[in-house]
């Protein structure tokens, strides 16, 4: 395996952080290089709606923007979604495996983690490579979450998961967690709401996030991003705003977004582009 | 005494030539008339007998036999009143026999009325080489046929004498009526999405669909691409013209597409021809070589839509009558166009939606199937700002119909019109190889059905050709791909 280390806790690359926690791994494999600077987790449900994964989404983007690490866990459904929102700004990002690094959990999740690599991030874990995935060592990779981030958002979550349990872990570690609040009949909002109920920070959104984060974090400071192709103003704009919104020349701004939607970045549909 | 007169009867949109042949014979006073006429035909003794008299002339007291031929055509109408009258006369001696074709209805006192078939017969004179005499109102219309010797005539002593030679003719009167002045692309503003599509349309032949908001402009933008489309050349002028001839429409050989928008409620057989008597072109038939706007398309009866198909995809209307099959062209563009939800403003940002999801989708399921198969672009358009409304107008008609017209001809030397490209000649198409790539990962990604796969390389096609491309490169399908528009 090319571009994998092991870092150690004597090791000077050892994050400092992850010493902080009660117990921290003994040792790291990391895939890529382990960015540093402010990191935010953003993480939820395997079983994310629509709304959850655009949401998620828009939040990774919108950290990544900010110059933020994202942190998540490369997990279907709001993980995954909030590493491609990172990657959609260019920003860097950490994945954190329960299994080893060379075992692709999920696996159509592994060009994902590949991407995340070659955007300067890095998919790290305490286990050897080689390690199968097994159910009970995902709630011990969410400390390591929690651990490496300054602050956890939980974007939709069932009363009982994963995601409460890094929220907890979080709490317990002394981070701040930020959670979306939602339908209170809807399985998926239950566990957030049930977190705002207990004390964490509601957010409203993207900006939202941003401004309360700003706290927490010191005020954003955006990495000059590498022209971004595309500037679509909001979830679920209609092709003629993307249009608009660039200078108007429909068949350059049609190009790009086809090219976006063939490699799966935005989802158009009846007129509207949503990001995948 | 035997003479014979030429006339015509329109079988669909084709003119054909009627022979109307008189016998004058024996001395009891008789008038019989034979040949498929219908009670319109029959009644024109009464009539012809009467003009006749009334124009100082006298009707042979004798056995008369008028012959309409070929007997298997049905006739029908007041249209074989002049001829009829002229052949009795020419018939019975009182002026010359001559080779004619003549048309229009008689009133008792011997006045010439136009006749719904008098482009028909300028066309039918024009391929025969011999005058053909019509009423002054139906002079001008029938004299827009190249090559038509058109005589107007007033009453019926007027074309006794004209073919006796006793009369000087009369010049024909140029059309007054103005054509209305065709709806000009700059009046759209802002839009820069729709007017894409608009060229895109016009350039492919694409039939085109958009959705929503009311007052989105979408009758206006479709008004504007029959604007767009090149003129027709005169044989698509021609039959376009006798399209409207056979409907009982003026509209005289025009080469400006035609445009129709009938609305929902349109009966089967006006929207796809038919009718209880002769065939009756339906509103497919009178656009076509221009554009059909079905506007709120979901309001259409679903037996209607399902109609539609096989015309659009052959390009022609066959209405199958008793003995005889009648073929209209129906080589339309269509425009459809529906909000895109019950309430009208999902996806709108200026007024909410109403309307559940549930709701959505049981709207838009309606408008499905495989006559919306047939839309290669789908597009939204959306309702502008007062500002918007107020910004500098766009492009002009003029500015965006050359590159139209360009790009129509790269298809007419290829053939085929991009719309009308089947798989076989798509998988054909030059294609670069990163658009192969792009069109590959699409396919994985997008989900795209064997027909959303041939719809984008079509437009992506039209795309080229507007681009003066030999080869469809990646920005043309990914172009294509964004306007795919799923529904």
């Amino acid at each position: 395996m090319t571009g994998v280390e092991v870092i150690a806790r004597k090791d000077p690359s050892y994050p400092s952080v992850l010493e902080e926690i009660a117990d921290p791994p003994e040792r790291l494999w990391v895939r890529g290089t382990l960015p540093v600077g402010p990191a935010v987790a953003i993480v939820g449900t395997r079983r994310a709606t629509r709304y959850g994964l655009s949401l998620g989404r828009e939040m990774g983007r919108a950290v990544a923007r900010a110059g933020w690490v994202v942190v998540s866990g490369l997990a279907r459904g709001i993980d995954g979604a909030a590493h491609r929102g990172c990657i959609d700004a260019d920003g860097r990002g950490i994945a954190v495996l329960g299994c080893g690094i060379d075992v692709w959990y999920p696996p159509e999740h592994e060009a994902l983690g590949r991407q995340l690599v070659a955007a300067g991030g890095a998919v790290v874990s305490e286990y050897p490579p080689g390690t199968r995935p097994e159910p009970w060592r995902f709630p011990a990779r969410n400390r390591i979450i929690s651990a490496l981030a300054a602050a956890v958002v939980v974007v939709e979550a069932a009363a009982k998961g994963g995601a409460l349990i890094t929220a907890r872990l979080a709490a317990e570690q002394g981070r701040d967690v930020f959670a979306v609040p939602g339908d209170v009949h809807r399985d998926t909002s239950r566990g957030t709401n049930l977190l705002i109920r207990d004390g964490a920070v509601p957010v409203l959104g993207a900006d939202d996030l941003i401004e309360a984060l700003s706290l927490v974090l010191g005020p954003p400071r955006p990495v000059p991003s590498t022209s971004p192709p595309l500037e679509v103003p909001h979830e679920g704009a209609t092709l003629e705003e993307i249009v608009e919104a660039n200078g108007g020349d429909a068949a350059a701004v049609l190009q790009l977004l086809g090219r976006m939607e063939a490699e799966g970045s935005v989802r158009i549909e009846a007129g509207q582009v949503f990001f995948a | 005494m035997f003479a014979e007169t030429t006339s015509v009867t329109m079988v669909g949109a084709e003119p054909r030539p009627v022979r109307v042949e008189a016998h004058v014979g024996g001395a009891k006073d008789v008038f019989k008339l034979s040949g498929l006429p219908d009670t319109a035909v029959r009644e024109a003794k009464e009539r012809v007998r009467a003009a006749v008299a009334s124009s100082s002339m006298s009707f042979p007291a004798r056995h008369i036999t008028v012959n309409l031929a070929p007997a298997d055509l049905p006739k029908g109408g007041a249209d074989y009143d002049l001829p009829i009258a002229l052949c009795v006369l020419g018939a019975a001696g009182t002026i010359p026999a001559r080779p004619i074709v003549a048309l229009g209805e008689l009133a008792l006192d011997g006045t010439v009325r136009a006749g719904r078939g008098s482009l028909g017969a300028a066309i039918v004179a024009s391929r025969m080489g011999v005058p053909c005499l019509v009423a002054d109102e139906a002079a001008a219309e029938a004299s827009s046929v190249a090559g038509a010797d058109v005589v107007p005539v007033r009453t019926l002593a007027e074309a006794a004498a004209l073919v006796a030679g006793q009369a000087r003719r009369r010049p024909v009167e140029a059309a007054s009526r103005q054509r209305p002045p065709v709806p000009d692309l700059a009046d759209v503003r802002g839009q820069p999405l729709a007017r894409r599509a608009l060229e895109v349309a016009a350039a492919g032949g694409h039939h085109l669909f958009l959705h929503g908001p009311p007052g989105s402009g979408k009758t206006m933008l479709a008004r504007r691409l029959a604007g767009l489309l090149p003129p027709l050349d005169d044989q698509q002028a021609l039959e376009t013209a006798c399209v409207w001839t056979a409907a009982g429409r003026g509209r005289g050989v025009d080469h400006t597409p035609p445009f129709r928008a009938p609305h929902h409620t349109a009966s089967l057989a006006a929207l796809i021809g038919g009718g209880t008597g002769a065939v009756v072109p339906g509103e497919i038939s009178l656009a076509t070589h221009g554009v059909l706007f079905l506007d709120e398309l979901g309001e259409f009866p679903a037996r209607s839509l399902d109609a539609l198909r096989q015309p659009l995809e052959e390009g022609q209307v066959v209405i199958a009558r008793r003995g005889l099959s009648v073929t209209l062209p129906a080589g339309v563009q269509l425009v459809a166009a529906t909000n895109p939800c019950p309430c009208g403003y999902a996806g709108d940002r200026i007024q909410a939606c109403r309307c559940s999801p549930a709701d959505v989708h049981r709207y838009r399921r309606r408008i499905s199937g495989p006559l919306f198969d047939r839309f290669d672009l789908r597009v939204a358009v959306r309702r502008l700002s007062a500002e918007e409304l107020q910004a500098p107008p766009g492009e002009t008609t003029a500015a965006v119909a050359p590159r139209v017209a360009a790009a129509r001809k790269r298809q007419a030397e290829r053939g085929t019109l991009n719309r009308d490209l089947t798989r076989a000649q798509l998988d054909a198409l030059p294609m670069d190889p990163a658009a192969g790539d792009l069109l590959e990962r699409a396919v994985d990604r997008v989900g795209l059905t064997g027909r959303g796969f041939d719809r984008i390389r079509r437009v992506a096609r039209t795309l080229a050709d507007l681009d003066e491309a030999e080869t469809v490169a990646e920005p043309h399908l990914s172009e294509a791909l964004a306007l795919r528009g799923s529904w």
